[in-house]
């Protein structure tokens, strides 16, 4: 089986996994849990392939005539994704299925069945080849985790975090959008293996600097970072297995992912390499703080989340294969860590429903194994050695130390660490061994299915920590060779030595360990400045959402205010003014250019028709003006057929009966002499609009003539359309075959606008009913 | 209603509803398709409605307008897959000779768009109806 294989499995189990929860019920976890480790095994088989520098690729037509294939690529860097997603994906799908026991059945199946939409989407983004398909993946995975974040959405606070976070990613990778596509012009192709190879021709071209700043703000968005940081908590909405895969270890890496990619296309642009430093230690400050501020458990883990988005975001930006391989070695060390750490959050808030840190205390006696877990994760996250954590932090010293930037990025990333240590010690110790008193009971223990994720993760922090040389080897070494493009030799050891490097570590975890100590008075000290950090927070989000319904409220209330009078006249006023530029537009004289014979028929006709429709001004009978319009409705039939249009004829006819048909059944209902709603100066300038609407349509159509009419389409119609398509009636072959895709289109709209005021009607009429 | 206009709108319906399905079937030829015999059909079904009921109106039609609807369009979908498999191109519609006449799945489509129409038109039909019945 080729490894493009894996996208459609999950998509598979995605739409099993509704059915197979009705027929399992709590069971279903680790039923489903068999795919993603299916697909987590057969990636696995092609390690050794990549190790060996192996680039895998696999391609299926899409669209050709727009250069869209789909094609997919396997290296180093999306197989440590792929194995990422479909590794942590198994165990979030056991950890559901123990976390929603209580829950209805139906419940579990829609979670896992959106789990595995997202896992879907997910695998599609990192090994999509095309850039274009790579795209289409990735908004799915934004509407994933908008229905995630929305997941119980009976609470208004859920409804509107998974709102802001669609605006903010979707948006995003709106501006993404933009930059692929002109990658795509200045390329000529959507291959990303292709713009890889010709990055020269790319940086070289005018657009280059739009390309990098539209790929920046589409990374920045996905990725949570500064000045787009505020959506990632709020997303903490979601159930907490979907929090610990979406928002921590697979989705929000997706910017992460993308800006690694095109650091080889940009690496001779400096500015690029730089922007990111800024926006990630930015980032690192603005969260680190949000982070010691933040009450919830889950509010802590996502803004250090976000703080650990902002490091990759500045590795990143630093050159050099020391770079990648800390790039790599973090955002390994990081999924399995902080996914750990919220498995164990969500076990302490599962057992006794309450989220915020400061009436949590002494759970290790209800949850033992889970605080074990959540120490050693903890540890791990902290940069303690032998844990993977350590090694990663080293590198990350070692890349800011061996680049050329000064001593302010290192300060910066010194203390950030520190807080994560803090971060650290306090989502572990005080919620597991501290304050007793605190909870005296839980509602729900420990299960098989809530330990196993936590447990595995951080074992394999451990593990890899003490036994690094096969994980460096087989995923980390081939990751960070496809980041830097040149196959790269990683030692990955757990001691390097007496270095600048252990220094740092050192005065890393001295800092963070008074940060534990003072926590409290820390925290309370920040919460006192709560307006200082307003900027920090969603307020320009808020005040951007607020300015656009307030926009949309004030144009409602002027063009939509229930006065069918305002419609019309709105509507005509446009029509004159539309006709007018083009009048004074158009070349002088040329218009107003009728020629030919009066036709008696169609004068006769017309001159009907203008007589119902002043008998419809002046009747004041509802009959005799409903027969008036009749006139003017079938004298347009008539006149259609005289000029050789049958079918707009009958359709014209067939509408007019409609409405006869329609009104009839109303007539009973109104009063049948109706007097006048408008006053005498209103009818005036009614009749003003009226009488110039009419003048500016009669000298447009006169002047119809003066374009002569290309007849090219219709000949070709003509004479084609009954030798290629068997019809005689050429609208009727244009309709269902010349041009039957649009007509699907068309009435598609008809179906859904129907539908629409089918449901509108509905609504309509109850009240109706109740007032009688 | 009187009791001429009841009787005689069902010797209509049955009319309206036969002159329709023909526009449907000669509309590849000459004047006529599935917009105007859905139209068509739509205006029997509307007709049987205001002199009868829309009891009477939905009993006759079977089936719930939106489910016509939904049929239709999914139907019109369908009639372009063949082309899809043989051609590569979606909509490129399949002729069979039967002596004089061509069949081919240019008629399915139109007759996805015949559904469509009556379905789109008698689902709003019928509504505003019931909300003057009440």
């Amino acid at each position: 089986m080729t490894f493009e294989w894996s996208i459609l499995i999950a998509l598979a189990g995605a739409v099993v996994a509704r059915p197979v929860s009705s027929v399992l019920g709590r069971h279903t976890g680790w039923a489903i849990s068999l795919i993603p480790l299916f697909i987590f095994v057969s990636i696995f088989l092609h390690v050794a392939q990549v190790a060996g520098g192996e680039v895998l690729f696999a391609q299926l037509s899409w669209v050709p005539s727009l250069g869209v294939e789909l094609a997919f690529r396997l290296d180093g860097f999306s197989l440590l994704f792929a194995l990422l997603i479909t590794g942590i994906g198994t165990l979030v799908t056991i950890y559901a299925g123990a976390y929603f026991a209580e829950k209805p059945s139906g419940e579990l199946g829609r979670f896992l069945s959106l789990i595995m939409l997202f896992m879907t989407a997910m695998l599609g983004t990192v090994l999509s080849d095309n850039l274009i398909v790579m795209f289409v993946f990735w908004e799915l995975t934004s509407l994933a985790s908008f229905l995630l974040i929305g997941f119980d959405g009976h609470k208004e606070a859920a409804r509107k975090s998974a709102l802001q976070s669609l605006i903010v990613t979707g948006g995003g990778g709106l501006v993404l959008f933009a930059g692929l596509v002109v990658i795509g012009m200045t390329l000529g192709t959507f291959s990303f293996t292709e713009v890889l190879a010709r990055s020269d021709e790319l940086v070289a071209s005018p657009w280059a600097g739009m390309i990098a700043v539209l790929i920046m703000i589409g990374a920045f968005t996905k990725s949570a970072q500064f000045p787009f940081h505020f959506w990632l908590p709020n997303a903490m909405a979601a159930p907490t297995p979907a929090s610990a895969y979406l928002h921590s270890a697979t989705m929000v890496k997706l910017g992460v992912f993308l800006l690694a990619r095109f650091d080889a296309v940009f690496a001779e642009m400096p500015a690029y390499g730089h922007t990111l430093v800024v926006v990630g230690s930015l980032t690192m400050i603005v969260s680190a703080l949000q982070a010691l501020r933040a009450e919830g458990f889950k509010a802590v883990l996502a803004q250090s989340t976000v703080a650990s988005l902002g490091i990759l975001v500045m590795l990143i930006g630093l050159t050099g294969e020391v770079a990648a391989v800390a790039t790599v070695g973090f955002i390994l060390a990081h999924a399995l860590y902080k996914a750990a750490l919220f498995f164990c959050a969500g076990t302490a808030i599962h057992a006794t429903g309450e989220a915020s840190l400061g009436k949590l205390g002494g759970l290790a006696r209800f949850l033992p194994v889970t605080a074990v877990a959540a120490v050693l994760a903890s540890l791990s996250m902290a940069g303690l050695p032998p844990f993977v954590g350590f090694i990663s932090k080293e590198y990350l010293f070692e890349a800011q130390l061996s680049s050329d930037w000064n001593v302010v990025p290192v300060a910066i990333a010194v203390l950030v660490n520190a807080v994560m240590v803090g971060v650290a010690g306090v989502v572990s110790i005080r919620p597991f061994y501290f304050k007793p008193e605190r909870v005296s009971k839980v509602h729900h223990g420990e299960t098989a299915g809530l330990l196993i994720g936590p447990m595995l993760l951080a074992a394999g922090g451990i593990l890899i920590g003490l036994v690094p040389a096969p994980a460096a080897q087989w995923l980390i070494g081939p990751a960070a060779s496809a980041l830097y493009g040149q196959p790269i030799d990683v030692s990955f050891s757990l001691w390097h030595g007496l270095t600048p490097m252990l220094f740092l570590s050192a005065l890393v975890v001295f800092i963070g360990a008074l940060i534990v100590i003072k926590w409290t008075q820390i925290h309370t000290a920040l919460k006192s400045f709560d307006h200082a950090y307003g900027f920090l927070g969603d307020r320009f989000y808020h005040g951007a959402l607020n300015g656009v319904l307030g926009a949309a409220r004030i144009s409602t209330r002027l063009l939509q205010n229930g006065d069918q009078h305002r419609y019309t006249t709105i509507v005509l006023l446009t029509v004159i003014a539309g006709l007018v530029i083009a009048f004074f537009a158009a070349p002088s004289g040329d218009f107003l250019a009728g020629e030919g014979d009066i036709r008696i028929s169609v004068a006769l006709v017309l001159a009907l028709t203008v007589i119902g429709a002043i008998a419809t001004i002046l009747v004041r009978s509802l009959i005799a003006s409903l027969v008036s319009v009749g006139i003017v409705g079938f004298g347009s039939a008539v006149i259609f057929m005289l000029n050789g249009a049958p079918d707009l004829a009958l359709t014209q006819i067939a509408v007019e009966t409609l409405i006869v048909i329609l009104m009839t059944a109303v007539l009973l209902r109104l009063p049948s002499r109706t007097r006048h709603s408008r006053t005498v100066s209103e009818r005036r300038r009614d009749g003003l609009i009226a009488g110039g609407f009419a003048a500016a349509m009669f000298v447009a159509l006169a002047s119809i003539g003066v374009t002569p009419v290309d007849l090219r389409l219709s000949e070709y119609f003509g004479e084609t359309s009954y030798l290629e398509a068997y019809g005689r009636n050429v609208v009727n072959v244009i309709l269902v075959d010349y041009r039957a895709i649009d007509t699907l289109g068309e009435i598609a709209v008809v179906a859904i606008a129907t539908i629409a005021a089918w449901g509108l009607l509905r609504g309509a009429i109850k009240p109706l009913r109740t007032k009688e | 209603m009187s009791v001429i206009f009841s009787t005689m709108s069902r010797l209509f319906f049955v009319l309206m509803l036969v002159a329709s399905i023909y526009m449907l079937f000669r509309g590849h030829n000459e004047p006529g398709g599935g917009f105007i015999g859905g139209l068509f059909a739509a205006l029997a079904f509307a007709l049987l409605a205001l002199a009868d009921s829309v009891a009477a109106a939905r009993k006759a039609l079977i089936v719930h307008p939106v489910v016509l609807i939904g049929c239709g369009l999914f139907l019109a979908f369908l009639s372009g897959l063949p082309g899809l498999f043989s051609d590569g191109s979606f909509l490129t519609h399949w002729w069979a000779e039967l002596g004089s006449t061509h069949l081919g799945t240019a008629t399915i489509f139109d007759i996805g768009v015949f559904m469509v129409v009556i379905g789109g038109v008698l689902a709003l039909v019928f509504r505003f109806y019931e909300g003057v019945e009440q």
